[in-house]
C-alpha cells in the first residue's frame, strides 16, 4: 500500500462531510452476495453483524417484545430468500437490509392494529414525545450520538415528522393529525427533515 | 400533480405512505432520475437511524432464523445484473487482498457495530479498569469522529478520534493472529515521519480495542504494521492497515 511514512498534506473532506457511512458495508455487500448463492455461513455471518440492527429498529417500532421477534425472524428469511435481488447500483448492503426491517415492521404495525393504532395515536398526545424515548436510548455510542446530535439539528417540526414517520411507523396523514398540521406540511418536512440529516451524517449514495 | 409528488421523497423514505400513494410515487421514480437519487439518498439516511437504535437480539432468534430459513427456497437472481454486479467490484467469493503477508491476506478487519464494540469493550479482561474509561471516554467525546481505513488496501479498520482530548482509539474485528514471533504494531504517522502508538493485542474473534498511546491531534495518519515480537523503534513493513484521520 502506498504510505510514505510521513504524513502527506491533508486531502481533506469537504468542509462539514464527518466520516461516511458506517465502514464494514463493503464486507456486507460480500456478504449479500454468497448468502444469494445458499452460503449458510456467509448468512450465519450476516446475521451477526446485523441482527442488532435489525432487532433494535424493529422492536422500536413494533414494541411488542413478541411480535418484534417475529418480524425480525421474518427480515432475516426474507433477506435470505431475496438476496439474489439486492443490487449494489441501487445502494447499500446495509441500506437494503434496514429498508426491509423497517418495511416489515411498519406492514406489523399497520396491518394488525389499525383499531388500536387509533387508540394508541390519541393515548401519545398525552404522553413524552417519542423523540424523548430515542433520546434515552442514547448513550454510549458514537453512532447514536451522531444521530442524536443530527437530530438535534433539525427544526422540531421537521424532528417530530422524522421521528414519528421512522421510529413510530405512522403514515405522514396519521402524523399530521397527531401534529395538527396538514398533511402537505408533513411531508415537506419529513422531506427537509432527512435531507440536513443526510447531509449532517455525510451520507453519501 | 407531478411537482407534488417531487416533495414525496422524504415520506417514501421512511415508509410514511400509504399503499395507494407509494405505487403512484414508484410510478413516477422510474421517470424522475432527480427523485430516484434523492430517495437512494435518503433512505441510506434513514437506515442509519435505524443503526442508531441498535439492540441485541435474543440469544435464540438466530436458530428459529436458521430453522426457517433453511426449509426456504430462494429467489433466482435477475437475469443481467451479473456484469452489473461485476462493475461493482463484488466477486462471489467475496474480496481479495493481495498475498503480501500472511497476515494481510488473510485480513477482513470490519468495523464493529455498536453493540459489538461494547461487548468487545466489556470482554476486556486484560485490559485495567482504568485503560478501558480512557477508551470510554473518547468514545463518548462530544467531538468523537469515527474514521474508516483506507478503502482500497489490504484491510479495514477504524480510528475513534476526539481532538479535544488529543486521544484515539483503533477499533477491528476479524483480524488473524499475528504470525509466529511476530506481533501487530500500531504507529501515528505525522508530518515528521512515523510514531510508535503501541502493540496490538488481538482478543477473541480477532477483536481489537486499543487506546492509541501518545497525542493525537486528528491530523494524522494511523497505521498498523506486522512487526517482530517486541515491536519495532521504526516500522520495518508496509502497514497493513492505514486510517486518514
Amino acid at each position: 500500500m502506498a504510505l510514505t511514512w510521513t504524513r502527506r498534506e491533508p486531502a481533506r473532506r469537504p468542509a462539514g462531510a464527518p466520516a461516511a457511512r458506517p465502514a464494514g458495508d463493503e464486507a456486507l455487500e460480500g456478504l449479500l452476495a454468497l448468502v444469494a448463492r445458499g452460503d449458510e455461513q456467509a448468512f450465519a455471518e450476516l446475521y451477526q453483524r446485523v441482527a442488532p440492527a435489525v432487532f433494535g429498529l424493529v422492536s422500536k417500532v413494533v414494541r411488542n417484545p413478541a411480535q418484534s421477534e417475529e418480524v425480525a425472524q421474518e427480515v432475516f428469511v426474507e433477506l435470505w430468500r431475496t438476496a439474489s435481488r439486492f443490487d449494489p447500483a441501487r445502494g447499500t448492503a446495509r441500506s437494503w437490509i434496514m429498508t426491509c426491517a423497517h418495511r416489515r415492521a411498519v406492514d406489523r404495525v399497520r396491518s394488525a392494529e389499525s383499531a388500536a393504532r387509533r387508540d394508541d395515536l390519541a393515548g401519545r398526545r398525552d404522553q413524552g414525545r417519542p423523540y424523548d424515548e430515542v433520546v434515552e436510548q442514547v448513550e454510549t455510542s458514537l453512532e447514536r450520538e451522531h444521530v442524536r446530535r443530527g437530530l438535534e439539528a433539525l427544526t422540531d417540526l421537521q424532528r417530530e415528522a422524522v421521528v414519528l414517520a421512522y421510529y413510530g411507523g405512522y403514515t405522514h396523514r396519521e402524523i399530521a393529525e397527531l401534529l395538527g398540521v396538514p398533511p402537505g406540511t408533513v411531508k415537506t418536512r419529513l422531506r427537509d427533515g432527512l435531507i440536513r440529516l443526510r447531509d449532517h451524517l455525510g451520507v453519501d449514495a | 400533480m407531478s411537482a407534488d409528488l417531487h416533495t414525496l421523497t422524504g415520506a417514501y423514505a421512511a415508509h410514511a405512505l400509504s399503499d395507494t400513494e407509494r405505487l403512484a410515487f414508484e410510478r413516477h421514480l422510474d421517470a424522475c432520475p432527480a427523485c430516484a437519487q434523492e430517495v437512494r439518498e435518503l433512505t441510506e439516511t434513514a437506515a442509519r437511524l435505524g443503526g442508531a437504535v441498535a439492540a441485541p437480539p435474543p440469544p435464540d432468534l438466530w436458530d428459529r432464523v436458521r430453522g426457517e430459513a433453511l426449509v426456504t427456497r430462494q429467489l433466482a437472481p435477475v437475469v443481467g445484473r451479473a456484469d452489473r454486479r461485476r462493475r461493482a467490484g463484488l466477486h462471489a467469493g467475496g474480496r481479495r487482498f493481495p498475498p503480501l503477508l500472511a497476515a494481510a491476506a488473510a485480513l477482513l478487519v470490519a468495523v464493529l457495530s455498536v453493540t459489538a464494540l461494547n461487548l468487545g469493550l466489556l470482554g476486556r479482561s486484560d485490559r485495567s479498569e482504568r485503560t478501558a474509561d480512557l477508551v470510554a471516554a473518547v468514545l463518548a467525546a462530544p467531538d468523537a469522529r469515527r474514521v474508516a481505513a483506507t478503502p482500497g488496501g489490504t484491510g479495514r479498520a477504524t480510528v475513534v478520534v476526539s481532538r479535544g482530548r488529543g486521544q484515539a482509539v483503533f477499533v477491528a474485528s476479524g483480524l488473524p493472529p499475528a504470525p509466529a514471533a511476530r506481533t501487530y504494531q500500531l504507529w501515528v504517522v505525522g508530518r515528521s515521519g512515523p510514531r510508535p502508538a503501541g502493540l496490538v493485542e488481538v482478543a477473541g474473534g480477532g477483536r481489537v480495542t486499543r487506546l492509541l498511546d501518545g497525542p493525537v491531534t486528528g491530523d494524522e495518519q494511523v497505521a498498523m504494521t506486522v512487526e517482530r515480537r517486541g515491536g519495532a523503534a521504526r516500522p520495518t513493513s508496509e502497514p497493513v492497515v492505514v486510517v486518514d484521520l
